[in-house]
């Protein structure tokens, strides 16, 4: 029941993701769905007995729910950015799309990976749905928070595909990840300064000046 | 102390350094081969075997070349004020950062870690293709970071399956590759067919194959010259060795043809896509980083043709590619300073205005078009011999094809650019010392290994063979 309730929860979320129009709505999005992965793999750790998972789960929520929406939204506030996504896809057609990846995952789940727990397989198929999400914000979004943003809901896909099928990763892998993620956040801080700085603007759809 | 001296002083340091690095490894593989074992040191923490001293071996060697060609390359950019001092001491830094992730790549066991290495290669990296500050640089850095990092997320997926089967049909609840790969005969092959497609669009992002390549030519353009040599020569042989660690997990489970087969659909596509781009092309170091795709393409296909000797035919490929591509960048990256630009219609006459680069460039493209007698022609003869070997007429037939294509493209070019008449205004500049000993360092190598391959290099490479086909 609890499962059920989270999972649903962080479903939920991932298709709010697809219809926020503006940076900031965006972001804020992406932090309740950290806290459903926190919830998650909070739920994982009672179950489980692990004293690991609880650590871990204090990382996701220090690091996902809190410094990194933290660092995003200090971006937007510091470069001024119109709060405009610049939708390549308009909310309606995305959330049809998002629907798409669901069922896409479903089938995954059931032929491809036969997994027949049912827990396990629900948890599996939402975190494909986030990933395939994440990856269709990263390319239909043409500010640069809009991609960066995509990659760490693709990443938060990924550690509650980690949670479900896995049992989670080995301790210090899972330790190791995390660092990894907030150097991601903290060096691309820097070029989306950097961008903005250039090009008065963090359109990606704009920068065209290499080709072929 | 001056800046210029101190600039200088990092140079020479590194050289050193590198030195010691190169030399270390190869007495490692000379020790290595003698005992014919398996290292592993640090409570299996570093797991070391034929495989991974090869591509330490690759490594090492084009460092050490970059390092050296940096010397001169840095001080004349300060000279030219394109870079300050103090971001010239930031360069060097860099550079160390980034040789230390590519070169721990090989070393390490845990497959998670090996993920996060070559994540850290990339946003290191990010900072020396951004360097100038300029939109351009700054865009390719950009495209570089977000490519890359969206590739390596699917490659975390394909671990994640592979540790989902390992933990489940074989009970090996670790991400060490040594405890893997003693329980991968248990995978489920289902799931590792899945995994192995993640693991190669994924790590295969960052190798430059195609479709994935788009960050490639950007990045390689933009980068500083001893950069971009680096980034051609090893850094997608890197990426290519995490893949080949995948390979032989999956070899007990679903065998190494299938694995033989998406190699060979990537390499197809990838010298496909190159060859025709190489034709349009008017920068140089665009030009060039084509040609890197479309190498990495034939390493690919090599090792498409792996049961036939291509492992052995595809790895010799990684390496002369390695080399040649390094000393072309380097030579590029002379040519550029010389002409302020990188568009290849305003370079004429090369070889009048700079005598040895221009040589050294003439020379290291018939190296790198596979013509004898350098070192390609051998990789690329046992690529070809391997795929007729095996009985793949057709595919051989298209990437002969394809080659020539990539042939026509670059002698066009180049002659244009090396000879011909240089622009009147211009004279011949003074070559610095630092170039001349990075071009003769890699000359040897390409000439080298044309001419014969050394017993125990060749007893590296049917190790290599051995391992990675599983027997």
């Amino acid at each position: 029941m609890t499962l059920a309730f989270i999972l649903s929860g962080f479903l939920v979320v991932t298709f709010v993701l697809v219809i926020c129009k503006r940076i900031t709505a965006l972001i804020r999005a992406f932090r309740i769905e950290s806290v459903f992965l926190f919830l998650y793999t909070l739920y994982m750790g009672i179950t489980q007995r692990h004293a690991d998972l609880f650590i871990v789960c204090g990382l996701i929520f220090a690091l996902k729910a809190v410094i990194i929406p933290f660092v995003l939204l200090r971006i937007t506030r510091r470069i001024n950015v119109e709060e405009d996504l610049g939708l390549l896809v308009n909310p309606q057609l995305s959330m049809v799309i998002a629907l798409i990846f669901a069922y896409l995952s479903y089938l995954f789940a059931h032929k491809a990976m036969s997994l027949v727990n049912l827990a396990e397989s629900a948890a599996f198929i939402v975190s494909i749905t986030a990933v395939c999400i994440g990856f269709f914000i990263m390319v239909s979004r043409m500010k640069a928070l809009g991609q960066i943003i995509g990659l760490l809901v693709m990443e938060n896909g990924i550690f509650l595909a980690a949670g479900s099928i896995a049992g989670g990763m080995p301790f210090f892998i899972e330790i190791a990840l995390f660092f990894d993620v907030f150097v991601f956040v903290v060096i691309v801080e820097v070029f989306v300064y950097k961008v903005n700085r250039l090009f008065t603007h963090i359109d990606t759809s704009k920068m065209k000046s290499l080709k072929g | 102390m001056s800046k210029a001296r101190k600039i200088k002083l990092w140079g020479i340091i590194n050289v050193i350094g590198y030195a010691l690095l190169l030399t270390a490894c190869i007495l490692f593989t000379k020790n290595f081969l003698a005992t014919g074992s398996v290292a592993v040191a640090l409570w299996g923490w570093l797991y070391v075997d034929s495989l991974s001293v090869f591509f330490l071996l690759t490594t090492s060697v084009v460092c050490f070349a970059a390092s050296i060609y940096s010397i001169g390359y840095i001080d004349a950019e300060v000279e030219a004020g394109k870079i300050s001092p103090r971001k010239a001491i930031v360069y060097f830094q860099l550079f160390n950062l980034f040789s230390l992730t590519m070169l721990i790549v090989p070393l390490l066991n845990n497959l998670a870690f090996v993920w996060i290495a070559i994540e850290m290669t990339t946003l290191v990296s990010a900072f020396l293709v951004g360097f100038h500050n300029v939109k351009e640089s700054i865009e390719a850095a950009w495209k570089y970071i977000i490519i890359c990092s969206v590739g390596i997320t699917f490659a975390l997926l394909g671990i994640i399956f592979f540790y989902y089967t390992s933990s489940q049909n074989a009970g090996v609840k670790s991400l060490d590759w040594s405890n893997m790969f003693s329980g991968s005969g248990m995978f489920d092959p289902k799931v590792v067919r899945l995994a192995l497609i993640f693991i190669l669009v994924g790590y295969g992002t960052k190798a430059g194959l195609a479709p994935m390549h788009n960050w490639l030519p950007d990045a390689h353009s933009q980068a500083l010259s001893p950069i971009s040599g680096l980034l051609s020569g090893v850094l997608i042989k890197i990426s290519l060795y995490a893949i080949l660690r995948f390979v032989m997990l999956a070899n007990l489970s679903v065998g190494y043809a299938y694995s033989a087969k998406l190699f060979i659909f990537f390499g197809l596509f990838s010298i496909a896509l190159a060859g025709a781009f190489i034709l349009v092309q008017k920068d140089l170091k665009r030009l060039l980083a084509y040609s890197s795709v479309e190498n990495i393409g034939l390493v690919s296909l090599g090792l498409g043709f792996g049961p036939f000797g291509g492992v052995f035919a595809g790895l010799l490929q990684a390496f002369n590619h390695a080399v040649t591509k390094a000393l072309m960048f380097f030579c590029a990256g002379e040519a550029v300073r010389t002409y302020h630009t990188n568009n290849m219609n305003e370079m004429r006459g090369m070889i009048k205005l700079m005598p040895f680069a221009g040589t050294a460039m003439f020379l290291g493209f018939f190296a790198l078009v596979g013509m004898p007698p350098f070192s390609i022609f051998i990789s690329k003869l046992s690529i070809l011999i391997a795929a007729f070997h095996g009985g793949y007429y057709f595919i051989a037939a298209f990437m002969l094809i394809f080659i020539a294509l990539a042939f026509a493209g670059l002698l066009y070019h180049m002659s244009r650019m090396i000879l011909g008449d240089a622009p009147k205004a211009m004279k011949a500049r003074k070559e610095s010392l630092s170039a001349k000993t990075a071009f003769i360092f890699l000359g040897v190598f390409i000439l080298g290994l044309g001419l014969m391959i050394p017993q125990p290099f060749f007893n590296l490479l049917v190790n290599c063979q051995q391992l990675i086909l599983g027997k």
